[in-house]
């Protein structure tokens, strides 16, 4: 049955499509590098520093969204508000302490979006309009919470975040803690090879006596956890906070995923691959910059860019559906 | 001149030729029956004749004019109309839309009223005058669906009309009508390719058939001029002995008890008892029950009720774990759907179910997973070197193999549940899988298999069960039936004396 | 009593019981003060269904095809940059400028989906972010005024007090789209592309044209919808990624569009509309703090999400079954005590 084919995609089976994907992504790859490294500026490190930084804020809500499209639930469009609420909750929450208010923070972000997995893996309800419906909740929630007022520090210690630890931001090492312990999770725990099992084919997953409701939860649980520390860091950035914080993660996330090369219907990606699709669109919006693009046309070019990659993709996938 | 033809048609999937170098042509008023067993090419054929999939070598030819046809719109254009053997009714439509569903001749603002006739017309012929116009397909049983399918086609202004295996779920009534329309079509010059498992149809109403083996044609002969026994011998081509393997008696004591497993509307107050180191198949077709049976033992459906006991041990129906929990394991018929995670490796594939014996504080040990997985593959005959393979990249064998090899391997050989295990494997991989389920058996597995293949069944059961709307219609010891009694229990069995 | 109950429940109907619910619910907390049945609340309503209406509408087509078009904002803000711009003398021209553009981009993707062989969420994801960079390049990034301010009076001009030119051109569309779906085939291939793809492909549909068509059609709609608003604002500017998917996908889905495709239709998607302006317009007008909304929605959607969820009759046919075993274990062990006492 998936193997109904129109004679127009015989083109596809002709080339040994894997290879010619693999073929086109790593030519793709050289041309930004040479592009990027022959960007005068490209590498002082005043540039670094701000790709650094620019990267580790969507990089951990990317990093996030990856668990949920792994596991064949497409996106959540409520993650870039639970970046906004944690981040709320973190700034309140500092008179605690900064480690206590980071653990509430993230403990915050991870229940509320654990319970939209709940949804999602036990009802079998359809993940975007869960998401829909807890991005409503939430900002409810919030605008009650709040009262329409800006959130500050409730006490001392955002300045850690702000800092270095030798010569990089602590920012870009919470993020690469995130990528790393998301890695991990996903190639070598049972868990994460359970969600990629689930995502290639909930069916067989269930016939083969897996869990999906306990699977789809804990992969919610970490994208709300890593959604939450990006909401810290944020948080500690700008000083202050209000439900606009996070205003189009959502969307920056899933384009960084899906750069990557995780597939959007779940089964096949990686932390690794959400890495590089941040990087690969930090750069090319830097790049873009810093050759004088007027910010318009760093857009324009951006989404272009996004598009082409995207579609290079599946250039060597097949589709499913 | 014929009305369509092929010729030379080759069509490869991957690395498998389904079709070598086909070639026929069918005249105006002819009835062809097109035959051979499952895996010999027969759908693909017709699906190149319909547009659905193109030829990699070869041209189908229309009124003597060779052309290439690109689509099924395409092939309506032409005069060629299908009955798929999946159906292709969309759930959501009501029965009078998917009757008249992607028919051109409907014009953009239609008048509803001569459609509502034409179609009322058409339904009743077939014996549906009690099926309301706007039922939705989604509550019409398969067979239902299967006569709303023909109806479709039977609306179509064509030429040819192809059926693919259209009668597995109808009864003799409703079969008798549609042969009645199909004569009909012949009379007014129309051509029918019929495509069917069932030799006795061959005879009743088709002129001439053709007999594909292995992706070849072996030849077309009038149907007054061969008999059954000719018609059997071109199908299969070789004795059954070479296909299936020795049989020994290792029986060894009732493993399985079923009692009054009900799952309405699909099965009822069905009994079963299969004891340990044989092979019990579940003969039937589509809609006889046999599948929903062995789903509903692997704890997949939710509306089974029933006793079951593994080797005393009470069992609970409806819940996967409480069935693995007693060791009985499952494989899907459905085993791009259900069965394999297409887009992990083969590896990934076979130690699916072994994670937990192999993990250590829910971390993975990948390296002893490997060699697992190479132990896994070396038992059911998959070659290393494919473990690393995406496993949508490997022919149907091997992938039913996987299958297999994932729920072997444990120390305590339990209950192997199997549905259609040879649907999709061309025929040299499927002597590879009967020689594993008698391995299997040999180890101490209690093997129950759910066939619509009567030759399988009798090659491969040390009991058979014949099976037909949901019911138990009669059980054989290996030896006690033949193809004749067997095909007529599970197609029209006559009431137990 | 019971059977009636379901039937308003009924996937058919329900958008209507929910917006006529969502009424009585309003009327019921207003307590005949007037602030909620008031001309100036339906007149309001009404301007709010002018945009996302349209908006809905062309993402519930998407939807109905079992996919889901993401750059129905990106369209919104492109048609209405492109017709602010050109449309300072000739309004029709800019009209028609914008919604080209519209048609065009969902052409595009739609093309790039069935030849490629692609899922919408990545090929829409695209588009959204290039026609948003398009309307950061046109504009200049800054935000364009439209001089021509009698069309932008003209369109919010009341006409008997409940509608304005806008959305009386909305509830035209709603119609053409209505009369279009029932009328001629095209509604109900569309539903069964959605319904299943490949058995409508068999049975002869052209399914590349249907998806290329309805992503032509959301692309032409939501353009409409930026049309309409920025000419009526006096101004276009390229706002960010503005969330108006958000509140459009939940209107559709209140309207009784299936997110897995094949259930759905323009009057409901109307009605779903009308649910979600009413609740803005009706809790504002009754001086509810504008959270409510939120909460009230997302109440909504959560119920909506859940009711709809493939697994919920599975779980509750097990859990009446383990009921029932469990009570026939119960009885069956009273009357072993019984017979043996």
């Amino acid at each position: 049955m998936s193997e109904l084919a129109a004679p127009r995609r015989r083109v596809r089976r002709l080339f040994g499509a894997r290879q010619l994907g693999l073929i086109i992504r790593i030519v793709a790859g050289a041309a930004i590098a040479v592009f990027a490294l022959s960007t005068p500026g490209f590498l002082t490190p005043l540039s670094v520093n701000a790709l650094l930084t620019a990267i580790s804020f969507v990089g951990c809500v990317a990093v996030g969204m990856t668990f949920i499209t792994l596991t064949g639930n497409i996106m959540s469009l409520a993650l870039g508000a639970t970046v906004s609420a944690s981040a709320l909750i973190f700034l309140a929450s500092l008179s605690l302490g900064v480690a206590p208010a980071f653990l509430i923070a993230a403990l915050f972000g991870t229940v509320i979006t654990a319970a939209q997995g709940f949804l999602v893996g036990y009802f079998r309800a359809n993940p975007i309009l869960v998401s829909i419906a807890a991005l409503s909740l939430l900002l409810g929630a919030a605008a009650f919470a709040t009262g329409g007022h800006r959130i500050y520090p409730g006490g001392a210690g955002i300045e850690f975040f702000k800092g270095r630890m030798g010569a990089v931001p602590v920012n870009a090492m919470f993020f690469f803690a995130t990528v790393i312990v998301g890695q991990f999770v996903i190639s070598w725990t049972r868990m994460g090879r359970l969600m990629t099992m689930v995502g290639s084919n909930a069916r067989a997953a269930i016939a083969a006596g897996i869990d999906i409701t306990a699977t789809v939860t804990v992969a919610y649980a970490m994208a709300g956890a890593c959604a939450a520390i990006g909401g810290v860091l944020l948080a500690a950035r700008y000083g202050s906070g209000d439900m606009e914080l996070g205003a189009g993660y959502d969307y920056s996330a899933i384009a960084a995923v899906l750069v990557g090369g995780t597939g959007i219907s779940g089964g096949s990606g990686s932390a690794w691959r959400t890495l590089i699709g941040v990087i690969v669109i930090a750069v090319i919006e830097v790049v873009l910059l810093l050759r004088g693009f007027s910010e318009q046309l760093q857009y324009l070019i951006t989404g272009l860019i996004v598009l082409s990659v995207i579609m290079l993709h599946t250039l060597g996938e097949r589709r499913q559906g | 001149m014929s009305v369509l033809a092929v010729a030379g048609v080759t069509k490869r999937f991957g690395p498998n030729a389904v079709l070598k170098n086909v070639s026929l042509a069918l005249g105006a008023g002819e009835v062809r029956a097109i035959c051979g067993e499952n895996g010999a090419g027969k759908s693909t054929l017709v699906k190149i004749m319909t547009g659905l999939y193109a030829p990699d070598e070869g041209a189908v030819s229309v009124d003597g004019k060779a052309l290439t046809i690109e689509s099924p719109q395409h092939a309506q254009q032409l005069g060629i109309a299908l009955v798929a053997q999946e159906l292709s009714l969309p759930p959501a439509l009501s029965v009078l839309d998917n009757i008249w569903l992607g028919n051109r001749e409907v014009p953009l603002f239609h008048r509803r009223a001569a459609l509502r006739r034409r179609a009322r017309a058409t339904l009743d012929k077939l014996g549906l005058a009690d099926l309301a116009l706007d039922t939705p397909v989604s509550a019409l049983s398969i067979g239902r669906r299967q006569l709303v399918e023909i109806a479709r086609m039977l609306t179509r202004e064509a030429r040819v009309f192809i059926l693919d295996e259209p009668t597995a779920t109808l009864s003799d009534v409703e079969i008798e009508r549609i042969f009645a329309a199909l004569r009909t079509l012949k009379a007014e010059g129309k051509s029918v390719i019929y495509i069917t498992h069932r030799l006795g149809e061959v005879f009743d109403i088709c002129d001439t058939v053709s007999v594909l083996r292995n992706g070849e044609l072996i030849g077309t002969r009038p149907t007054s001029e061969i008999d059954r026994g000719t018609l059997m011998q071109m199908m299969l081509g070789r004795s059954m002995s070479e296909m299936y393997p020795r049989w020994e008696d290792k029986s060894d004591g009732a493993m399985l008890r079923v009692k009054r497993l009900r799952v309405p509307p699909l099965v009822h107050d069905f009994d079963l008892v299969a004891a340990r180191g044989t092979v019990t198949c579940l003969a039937g077709q589509i809609g006889s029950g046999a599948i929903t049976v062995l789903r509903a033992l692997a704890g997949l459906i939710a509306g089974a009720t029933g006793e079951v006991s593994v080797q005393g041990t009470p069992m609970r129906l409806r819940s996967v774990t409480k069935a693995q929990a007693v060791n009985v394991q499952f494989i899907s018929e459905d085993r791009a759907g259900e069965g394999l995670f297409l887009r992990l490796n083969a590896g990934q594939n076979l130690i699916a179910t072994k994670l937990r014996e192999h993990c250590r504080f829910g971390i993975l040990l990948r390296g002893k997973l490997r060699s697992v997985a190479a132990g896994l593959a070396a038992a059911v005959g998959v070659d290393r070197t494919r473990l690393r393979s995406p496993a949508d990249e490997l022919s149907g064998g091997n992938q039913q193999k996987l299958a297999f090899g994932r729920w072997i391997g444990s120390d305590r050989p339990g209950v192997l549940l199997m549905n259609e295990p040879t649907r999709g494997v061309d025929v040299g991989a499927r002597a590879e899988i009967y020689r594993l389920i008698r391995q299997f058996c040999d180890q101490g597995y209690c093997i129950v298999m759910a066939s619509s293949d009567i030759e399988e069944v009798l090659g491969m059961a040390d009991v058979v069960v014949s099976m037909y709307r949901g019911r138990q219609v009669a059980r054989y010891r290996r030896g006690e039936v033949d193809m004749q009694r067997l095909l007529a229990d599970i197609t029209h069995p006559v009431a137990a004396a | 009593m019971k059977q009636s109950a379901l039937l308003l429940l009924a996937p058919a109907v329900r958008p209507f019981t929910i917006m006529i619910g969502t009424i009585v619910a309003l009327g019921l907390i207003d307590r005949g003060s007037g602030y909620f049945f008031s001309v100036g609340t339906i007149f309001s309503v009404m301007q709010l269904f002018a945009t996302l209406g349209l908006v809905a509408l062309g993402l519930g087509l998407s939807m109905l095809v079992r996919e889901f078009d993401l750059s129905v904002a990106g369209m919104m803000s492109l048609g209405g940059c492109i017709a602010v711009l050109t449309g300072g003398t000739s309004p029709w021209l800019g009209a028609c400028l914008g919604v080209g553009a519209g048609v065009i981009s969902g052409l595009l993707q739609g093309l790039i989906m069935t030849r490629l062989g692609l899922s919408s969420v990545g090929v829409t994801l695209g588009g959204l972010l290039t026609l948003q960079g398009l309307t950061y390049v046109l504009t200049g990034n800054q935000t364009i005024s439209y001089p021509n301010m009698a069309v932008a009076l003209g369109l919010n001009a009341p006409i008997a007090h409940l509608l304005s030119v806008r959305s009386a051109a909305a509830l035209a569309v709603f119609a053409v789209a209505t009369l279009v779906m029932t009328f001629t085939h095209v509604g109900r291939d569309i539903i069964a592309t959605g319904s299943d793809r490949r058995a409508s492909r068999i049975a002869g549909l052209n399914t590349d044209r249907i998806m290329i068509g309805v992503f032509a059609a959301s692309g032409a709609a939501s353009a409409l919808a930026g049309v309409l608003l920025s000419y009526s604002l006096g101004a276009a500017s390229p706002a960010g990624l503005s969330d108006v998917l958000a509140p459009a996908a939940a209107a559709a889905i209140v309207g009784g569009v299936s997110v897995v495709g094949g259930r759905g239709n323009a009057p409901g998607i109307a009605a779903g509309v009308l649910t979600l302006c009413i609740l803005r317009s009706g809790l504002s007008a009754i001086g509810v703090p504008p959270f409510v909304h939120d909460l009230v929605t997302g109440g909504i959607l959560l119920v909506i999400a859940v009711l709809d969820a493939p697994d919920l009759a599975r779980h509750i046919t097990a859990w009446r079954f383990a009921r029932a075993e469990r009570r026939a274990h119960t009885y069956s062990r009273e009357s072993r005590d019984a017979a043996a006492t």
